[in-house]
Order: C-alpha cells, then sequence, then structure tokens
C-alpha cells in the first residue's frame, strides 16, 4: 500500500512553523540591530546588557522563590488527592474528581479573576502570599493528574506481596509504594514548577501594586519595548530548560 | 477490588481527601460563586464593591458594542480549534507510524519550542510581523502583500498565534489516540475496497475520535478565555472578551462589569463542554443499547 | 485406576493406598477400617485387624503401583462416595467461611480442613471463589463469617504480615524497584533480622534457585520462568508454615509452565511444606495436587484426589469441567439386580449402568462417559450383558497425534469419543466424516451424578453445529473474584 506524502509534508510545515519564530528570536539575541529587521552583525552586546539589569535577576529570585514554595504545596495536595481518587470510589470522589478536574478546563483569566474577586471580597492585601496561594491552586490539578496516571499503572499486588512478606502498612509504604511512585510524583512536581514559573494570566490578576515576577517583567519590556533584552533572556531560558530536561532524561535512563 | 489492609483502608478516606478538596472549595469554587454574585452588585466610584443588589451591570451587557465582540471571540477560537484540528490530525498520524525510535524524537521536537515561556513565544511572532521585520520583506518583495499593509493589530495576527500557542495541545491527545490506533484497520479498509480518504474518514477519524474530541476541548476553552494573545498581537478592531475583562477589571476597575463579563465567558465555555460530554455519554448510552 | 481385593490377609507392600468405605453405616463397624496414619502404618494396620468378610474390603492403589487383581464386581466398590476429608487435614481449618461483594457470594460457606505438608490444589473456573478463599488464609480479605484456623490458632484477624504463609502471586508482584537479590532479603530485612545472617541466607537461597549469576539484575532482565524462581525464594526464605500459589504459572508460555510443574513438584518435596495451589487448569492441578477440592459459584463442588475426581465426578459441573464427559439422562427401566440397572433413554435401547446410588425403578438418572472409555469400530463389536453397544454416525473428526477425537450423533445426542492410538495408525482404514460406526463401552464406566445442570455441557469443547453457533459470548461469572 503506497502511503500518502501529505501527512509527511503537514508535518513538517507545522515543524518549520513551530521553529520558525523561535530561531528568530535566538538569532535576533546576537544581532546588533535593535529591531532585528536585518543582521547588522554579531555580538553579545544584548546579554551583558542583560546581566547589567537587577531588575530582572530580582523577578527571577521571586519567580523562583514561589514557584518553590506552590510546587511544595501542590505536590503534597496533588499526590494525596490522587491517592484519595485511584484507591476510593464513592460520592465524595465523584465529587472531588470534579473539583480536581474543573480548574484545568476553565480559562486561566477565570482562575485570575475569580481570585482577585475572592481576595477583594475578604479584604486580602494583594501580594507575593496570593500569588502562591493562587498557584497551588492551579498547580494542584496537573500534579493531581499526573500522579493518578502513574497510580493506575500502579499494581497494588506489590504492596500485597510486601505486607505477605512481613511488613507493616508504614513499612509497605515506604518500601515500596514510595520508591515506585517517587518518579510520577517528581514528574508532578516538575510540571507544577514550570506551569509556576511562566504563568502569567493568574498572576497578573491576583499580584499586589509593588509585586513582580520575570512573567510580569517580561510582559512590561514587551509593551515598553526593549525587545533585544527579551531576545537574550528567552535564549538563556530555552538553554537552560532544554539542558535541564535532557539532563533529566539521561539521569532517569541511567537509574533505569 | 482487592484492598490492602492497613494502607489506606476505607476508615482513611476523609484525612487523605480532604486536604486537596477544602483547598479547592475555598478556592476555586468559593471564588467561582462570588464572580456570579459580584456581578449582580454595583460598582463604587473607588474601585470597589457597592452595597445592595442591582440589574444594571447585566443591563449593560446590552451595549451593542458586546455582542460583537462575543461574536469575534467564538468565531476566532472556532476558527483556531479548527486550524488545529487539520494541522495536529494528519501531524499526529504521521508520528504514530513513525518507528518508534524516531516518534520520541519526533514529539520532543514538537514540544522543545514550548518550554519557552508563553510570553516569550508570542513575543516572537510580534518581532516576526514586525512592519520591519523578516516576514514582511518577505512577502512584500513577493508582491504578496502591498508595503502599506500591517501584520500585526489585526484579527488575522491573533488568529496565527493562537494556532500557535494552542496547536501542540491538539497534536498531543490526537497523537496519542493515533498511537493506540490499530492500523491494520486501514489495511483491512483498502482491502475491502475502500479509497485512501474514504479509509481515512470511515476508519482512521472514527478510531481516534476521542482524541479528537479532547483536542477540541483543550484549544477551544483556552482559546475562549485568550486574553494575553489579543493585548499583544491584536488592536482595537480584533479585541475579546478577555482583554474587555482585563481592561475593566484594572483600567477602569469596575469589577462588577469585569464579573459580568466573566459569568458570560464562563457560559461561553460551559457549553461546548456539556455539549462534549453529552455527546460521549449519548454515544456510550446507545452503544449499551445496541449491546443489550 | 486399580486395585485390589485382598482374600487371605493382607500381605501386599504397596507404598501406597486408602481403603474405602461401604455405603451402609451398619457395615462400618465390622468389615472397614479406615487408616490414618500414612500407607506403611495402614498396611501394619491391616494385617491386624480381624476382617470378618474380606471380600468387602478394598484397597486402592494408583496407577503405577498396582496390578488389576480381583473380580471385575469389585471393580465397582471403590466408586463409593469419596472419601470424607482426611482426619488428619486440620492443619488449615476454613469453618464455614462466606465472603460477599454486594449481592455476590464469592465464598459460600466453605468448610475445608487442609493437612500438614499436602500439596492441595483449589480448581474452579475464574469467579468460583477460589482466590479469596487463599486471599483470606493469606490475610488479604477478611471473612464476612467463619473463622480461618491455622495450625490450631484462629488467625482470621490477623493482618498478613503476622501470618506464617506467604503467597507466590499471580504475576509474581515482584518488586520492579529491587535487584534480584534485594527482592529475596526483603522478607528478612524488614522483619530486621541482622545483616550478616541474611546475606548468608539469601546467597543460600539465590544457589538453590541457581541464580547467582543473576543476583544483581533487575526484575524485567530475567525470564518468565526465572521471576518464579525468585517469587519462590523470596516466599520461602521466611519459612512459611504454608505455601500459597495464586495462578503462578498463568504467564508462562507452554512449555515453560510444564518444566516450572515439574519445579514446583521437586520444590514441595525438598521443603516438606503444606502448598495450596490455586488455578483455572484442570491438568496443573491433577498433576500435582495429593487433593483437589473444585470450586464452582463459591462453594466446593467436590473433593477429592485428582483420581477420585476424575473418575467419580459427583456432578455435571466437576465431570464437565474436568476433562470432557458424555452425559445421558434417562429414568431406571428395571433393577436388574443387586448392582446394575437397565436404563431408558430416549434414543437409545437399553442401556445398562452400575447402580452405586442404590436407585430404584422410574427413578431420574444423569449417567456421565468418559470419551475415552468409549470404545469406537467399524465392525460390530461382540456384545454382551457387560456392555453398551450403540450406532452412531460421525459427525466430526480431528487428528491430533496420540489420540483422535470424534464427535458422533446417536439420536438425538451428540457424543464426544476419544481413540488413543497404541498402534500404528496408517496401517488401519481411517474412521471418516459421515461414516456408520460401533460404540461401546463398560457397564462400569458410566458413572451416575448427584446433581445435573444442563448449563454445565457449556464448559466442554464439542464443536459448534452450526457456523456462528460458537461465537455467543460463553456465559461465565463476572471475572476479577476468581
Amino acid at each position: 500500500m503506497r502511503r500518502s506524502l501529505t501527512p509527511l509534508v503537514v508535518t513538517l510545515a507545522v515543524l518549520a512553523f513551530f521553529y520558525l519564530p523561535v530561531a528568530v528570536l535566538v538569532g535576533n539575541s546576537f544581532n546588533a540591530s535593535r529591531f532585528g529587521g536585518e543582521w547588522s552583525g554579531f555580538t553579545l552586546n544584548w546579554y551583558r546588557r542583560l546581566l547589567a539589569a537587577p531588575e530582572i535577576w530580582h523577578a527571577l529570585g521571586n519567580t523562583l522563590a514561589i514557584a518553590l514554595v506552590a510546587t511544595a504545596g501542590s505536590t503534597v495536595l496533588g499526590t494525596t488527592a490522587a491517592f484519595a481518587l485511584d484507591r476510593y470510589r464513592s460520592r465524595l470522589q465523584d465529587a472531588h474528581y470534579l473539583l480536581v478536574y474543573a480548574p484545568l478546563v476553565i480559562p486561566e483569566i477565570l482562575l485570575g479573576i475569580s481570585l482577585l474577586l475572592f481576595f477583594v471580597a475578604l479584604r486580602v492585601q494583594l501580594g507575593y502570599p496570593t500569588i502562591v496561594v493562587a498557584h497551588v491552586t492551579f498547580c494542584v490539578s496537573y500534579v493531581a493528574m499526573v500522579v493518578l496516571g502513574r497510580l493506575q499503572d500502579f499494581d497494588w499486588a506489590l504492596v500485597e506481596a510486601a505486607q505477605d512478606l512481613g511488613a507493616d502498612a508504614w513499612t509497605a509504604g515506604r518500601r515500596v509504594v514510595l520508591p515506585l511512585l517517587a518518579p510520577g510524583i517528581a514528574a508532578g512536581a516538575l510540571l507544577a514548577f514550570t506551569l509556576s514559573v511562566d504563568d502569567f494570566v493568574i498572576t497578573f490578576f491576583v499580584a499586589g501594586p509593588g509585586t513582580t515576577t520575570l512573567p510580569l517583567r517580561i510582559y512590561s519590556m514587551i509593551k515598553h519595548g526593549s525587545p533585544p533584552l527579551i531576545n537574550a533572556l528567552s535564549t538563556l531560558l530555552l538553554t537552560l530548560t532544554t539542558t535541564a530536561v535532557w539532563l533529566s532524561q539521561r539521569l532517569l535512563k541511567e537509574a533505569r | 477490588m482487592a484492598e490492602a489492609r492497613g494502607l489506606l483502608e476505607p476508615r482513611h478516606e476523609p484525612w487523605i481527601t480532604l486536604p486537596s478538596f477544602v483547598w479547592l472549595i475555598v478556592l476555586f469554587t468559593v471564588p467561582a460563586a462570588i464572580v456570579f454574585a459580584i456581578a449582580f452588585k454595583p460598582s463604587d466610584p473607588y474601585g470597589g464593591i457597592g452595597a445592595g443588589w442591582t440589574l444594571q451591570t447585566l443591563r449593560s451587557l446590552g451595549d451593542p458594542n458586546y455582542p460583537a465582540i462575543l461574536w469575534r471571540t467564538i468565531w476566532l477560537s472556532v476558527a483556531t480549534t479548527a486550524l488545529c484540528l487539520v494541522l495536529a490530525t494528519p501531524t499526529a498520524y504521521f508520528m504514530a507510524r513513525t518507528p518508534e525510535r524516531w516518534r520520541h524524537l519526533l514529539l520532543l521536537a514538537i514540544i522543545v519550542p514550548f518550554w519557552t515561556s508563553f510570553l516569550v513565544r508570542i513575543f516572537a511572532w510580534k518581532v516576526v510581523l514586525h512592519p520591519e521585520g523578516l516576514l514582511k520583506r518577505a512577502l512584500v518583495a513577493l508582491h504578496v502583500v502591498p508595503p502599506e499593509a500591517s501584520l500585526l493589530y489585526n484579527a488575522g495576527a491573533v488568529l496565527l498565534v493562537l494556532v500557535y500557542t494552542e496547536l501542540p495541545f491538539a497534536i498531543l491527545p490526537i497523537y496519542a489516540a493515533a498511537e493506540k490506533f490499530d492500523f491494520k484497520l486501514l489495511e483491512a479498509a483498502r482491502d475491502l475496497g475502500a479509497g485512501p480518504l474514504r479509509t481515512f474518514w470511515t476508519v482512521f477519524l472514527p478510531g481516534i475520535r476521542r482524541g479528537l474530541l479532547t483536542a477540541t476541548l483543550v484549544t477551544l476553552i483556552p482559546a475562549l478565555g485568550s486574553y494575553v494573545v489579543p493585548d499583544l498581537v491584536g488592536g482595537p478592531t480584533s479585541e475579546m472578551l478577555g482583554n474587555k475583562i482585563a481592561q475593566r477589571t484594572f483600567s477602569d476597575r469596575n469589577l462588577p462589569h469585569a464579573s459580568a463579563l466573566s459569568a458570560l465567558l464562563a457560559l461561553a465555555v460551559l457549553v461546548p463542554s456539556a455539549a462534549a460530554i453529552a455527546l460521549e455519554r449519548g454515544r456510550r448510552a446507545r452503544q449499551r443499547a445496541e449491546a443489550a | 485406576m486399580t486395585f485390589l481385593a485382598p482374600k487371605d490377609g493382607l500381605s501386599i507392600a504397596c507404598d501406597n493406598f486408602v481403603i474405602l468405605e461401604d455405603s451402609k453405616p451398619a457395615a462400618l463397624t465390622h468389615e472397614f477400617i479406615r487408616f490414618r496414619h500414612g500407607p506403611a502404618v495402614a498396611a501394619e494396620d491391616a494385617k491386624h485387624t480381624k476382617i470378618r468378610d474380606r471380600s468387602r474390603l478394598r484397597l486402592l492403589v494408583p496407577r503405577p503401583y498396582g496390578h488389576y487383581i480381583g473380580q471385575s464386581h469389585s471393580v465397582r466398590r471403590l466408586r463409593r462416595r469419596p472419601r470424607a476429608p482426611h482426619a488428619v487435614s486440620d492443619f488449615i481449618q476454613f469453618e464455614d467461611v462466606s465472603r460477599h461483594y454486594g449481592s455476590v457470594r464469592a465464598v459460600d460457606k466453605v468448610s475445608l480442613g487442609i493437612g500438614k505438608g499436602e500439596f492441595f490444589s483449589l480448581l474452579g473456573p475464574s469467579g468460583c471463589g477460589k482466590t479469596t478463599l487463599l486471599r483470606m488464609l493469606a490475610g488479604f480479605e477478611r471473612p464476612d463469617t467463619g473463622r480461618v484456623l491455622l495450625d490450631g490458632q484462629d488467625i482470621t484477624d490477623l493482618p498478613p504480615e503476622r501470618r506464617k504463609v506467604n503467597t507466590i502471586f499471580q504475576n509474581y508482584a515482584l518488586f520492579p524497584h529491587l535487584s534480584v537479590r534485594q527482592n529475596i532479603a526483603f522478607g528478612p530485612t524488614v522483619a530486621r533480622r541482622p545483616r550478616r545472617e541474611v546475606d548468608d541466607e539469601v546467597e543460600k537461597m539465590l544457589a538453590l534457585i541457581q541464580m547467582r549469576d543473576h543476583a544483581e539484575k533487575r526484575i524485567d532482565q530475567i525470564s518468565g520462568g526465572q521471576k518464579q524462581r525468585v517469587a519462590i525464594a523470596r516466599a520461602l526464605i521466611n519459612k512459611p508454615a504454608v505455601l500459597l500459589l495464586d495462578e503462578p504459572l498463568a504467564a508462562l508460555d507452554l512449555k515453560l509452565r510444564q518444566r516450572m510443574l515439574i519445579e514446583l513438584d521437586m520444590v514441595h518435596d525438598q521443603v516438606g511444606i503444606t502448598f495450596i495451589f490455586v488455578t483455572h487448569d484442570q491438568g496443573e492441578a491433577m498433576s500435582l495436587a495429593d487433593r483437589v477440592a473444585v470450586m464452582n459459584e463459591g462453594r466446593i463442588e467436590q473433593l477429592g484426589r485428582p483420581v477420585e475426581i476424575y473418575e467419580a465426578p459427583q456432578t455435571s459441573f466437576v465431570s464437565a469441567f474436568i476433562g470432557d464427559s458424555n452425559f445421558f439422562e434417562g429414568v431406571v427401566a428395571e433393577v436388574v439386580d443387586a448392582e446394575h440397572v437397565r436404563l431408558s433413554i430416549d434414543s437409545f435401547q437399553d442401556l445398562y449402568a452400575f447402580n452405586d446410588k442404590g436407585l430404584h425403578q422410574g427413578e431420574r438418572v444423569y449417567l456421565s462417559v468418559r470419551p475415552e472409555k468409549i470404545r469406537i469400530s467399524r465392525d460390530r463389536p461382540l456384545e454382551g450383558r457387560d456392555h453398551n453397544t450403540t450406532r452412531a454416525v460421525v459427525d466430526d473428526v480431528i487428528y491430533l497425534g496420540t489420540h483422535t477425537r470424534f464427535w458422533l450423533r446417536a439420536g438425538e445426542y451428540r457424543l464426544a469419543v476419544e481413540q488413543q492410538h497404541n498402534r500404528f495408525v496408517l496401517d488401519d482404514l481411517p474412521i471418516r466424516w459421515q461414516d456408520e460406526v460401533w460404540l461401546q463401552w463398560h457397564v462400569d464406566d458410566g458413572y451416575m451424578l448427584e446433581r445435573y445442570a444442563e448449563r454445565d455441557e457449556a464448559l466442554m469443547s464439542f464443536p459448534p453445529q452450526r457456523v456462528g453457533e460458537g461465537d455467543a459470548p460463553a456465559e461465565s461469572p463476572a471475572d476479577g473474584r476468581g
């Protein structure tokens, strides 16, 4: 049977579509021209300028701190939620599932505005704590879904085997469940971390007057123009994430 | 189902359910209810919420400005979803038919560009579509567009960038479904005399329908609620509901108005979701009825 | 099946026999002895016991040991009601145990005793309750009612980790994140035994299962057979009193399954502890077990040694689930003599059967005849009072190497017949489709059932009568409990 060429052509086009803007961005980060319309020579100037922009590094620090706290919180809540959803079948879990699932299918802007109104109604001062709480709220669902997926592949007979061999519930949990689910929980945490670091819309709504995070900073840079700095910053971030993911994949492979 | 004694027994259910349950009730359900409630409140001149109840805000949604924006939001989202499905299906098909080794690389290639920040991706298009940018120059040189045309700040740009940001989310579920699809079925259909197109329509697409349904929802819903894309690459004539919500919140500081618009958006999202669920339920019920 | 009918004193030395009881309670006190202490003692006991009527004493000797001695009428005695559970079968006791899932009775008032060192098998289709019974012994399920006793101690409420019982799980449930060595060491490690002691014992176990070279491998790097060995070692290192095996061979392919079957038997001989083996495969159960409990719908249908179960099935379920069978339904037309009845069965004239149930004229009879007990021939066989002879037309022939299977039609009955090939087959004129043939079986080879249900016939491997007939989903109890 001869296969049609259409899928191949579409795939190549899609890949070109995906990479075109990224390539332009990376290229421009080394382009001496300020608006990137044409190539006016290689430069590392933008990177130097970036290093000398303390407000960006300050914002990055805030973002990472928020992400760490939000990841910790959402990982705990999401993992317990996943265990509950996997182990029990009840009305409570039906409602629970709906609650966990809903934030995934609601546009971010609705989450943002509803949290803003909630905080306003409670007269809570907007600031870093409100950002953390908001991030935990939408990350819980992602963590829960990732861990739940792993749990569905988990063979509970292993727990029985451990108990059969003399392990009490606590020992079975520590020696069998935890090590086997650790990669799933780590994957959920990693996802939560990336989502938190990258989140703009929800943060935008619940951020207070003086608060700043990296996405908020980038947004204002886009709005009030210093394009080459963004190019350099994104190239840097892209390199970082790519290396991190590549490294973690390598580590996972070796662990196996 | 076997229950391991000692570990997660039925009596442990509340303890392990309540943390996430309570958190989401307080920070998801309650705020959502507040959105609907505040839509019936008057605004006060200091950007807060006034006392008493009113239908004034809802009435002001009748302003002819809003139906136009709602309509634009819907058609841009539907067009985005349609384009995403059209591009994602052949891509997913191709990926699923690639030998395993290459498949993972291909999957990675699809995901990598999306490791950059969401804002940066949109910004990259702003650079590409910039009046002084590469694309504009190329198109002008090829006489595709006149030199005075703008590639940015119109509905076309919004659509393009929406497709760009949503496409991977359409590819992934369709790919997941296509990967499980038994491609022998295509050969069987051809063997039984169906042409390639007919086979694609009557065997492949129904085989991955769950993936298509998921892809539709995960592109349509965020598109309906999109705010950043029209904000950065759109102009006044390509505003969507999200923009209006943000405007009412931040520029005019009219929270009741923002609430009313949000409620409208929520409805716009609920309708297709409910339709999808109903579709799936009806289908399952029919199958059960047929089986019985 | 052979047996001995001793005439004058017991002087036969054989290493494995039992004595069957007469059905009449009155006779029991005098003519029958039950031996309780194994074959050697039993032989000794028999010598010193005064037996008034030796002709009524029957010793049953499994095939490899005995020869066919005695007259033909004495054959019948061994078909008396299969023995009650061993008097010594009290090492493990299920007392009136039930387990319900909603309205489904997974285990329904089961009482069962299993002896120390016995290789015991629970056999039945999926959903029959055998696994639930096993899991109650392991401690993973609590019975709704009843008690479970191990060595006289009530363990019903004891958690699994505190029972001297270990399990070989269905897919072995080896820990994927641990090496072969760490898997085996799991039990002693969580029991906090001294490190050096654990290392020594693991080393011994690795040697026993011949896996020293693979000790550091991960579980997904070893073969199915090796996995089973690791599972066995992981369980036995804890020195359990009972080893439970939950369909341990199901994950293996046919050849490997046969090899591991022999290995299991050898392990049992070596360690000498009680094995309880759950399976839906009659071949596995029959070849390994000392005794088998056939389960169906949460109850024990029949309990006995494999040979008793096969030769003397009490119900149509047992008869059809273990091997194939031909069922005849009719009424007693005439009580011919003390031991025989003439049956009236539609489509057949004058079928005789051995009347071990003491039936009277006019009573309903369900007769089961195994396919291999029926002889098939082109030529009319010699007829006699000892044999039932009938004509039939061949519907289907399947040649299977060691034997040939025939499906035939006799009146409104469809019959299965198996012909063993212990001669060079090519010299014979083969029986073909549509041939008219003669069937004959010994009157004593039909066995009367106590219970019959028509749906049990669906358990057998008759070919469909029409194209598509076999496609209908077989009515089977819900999966997941079995």
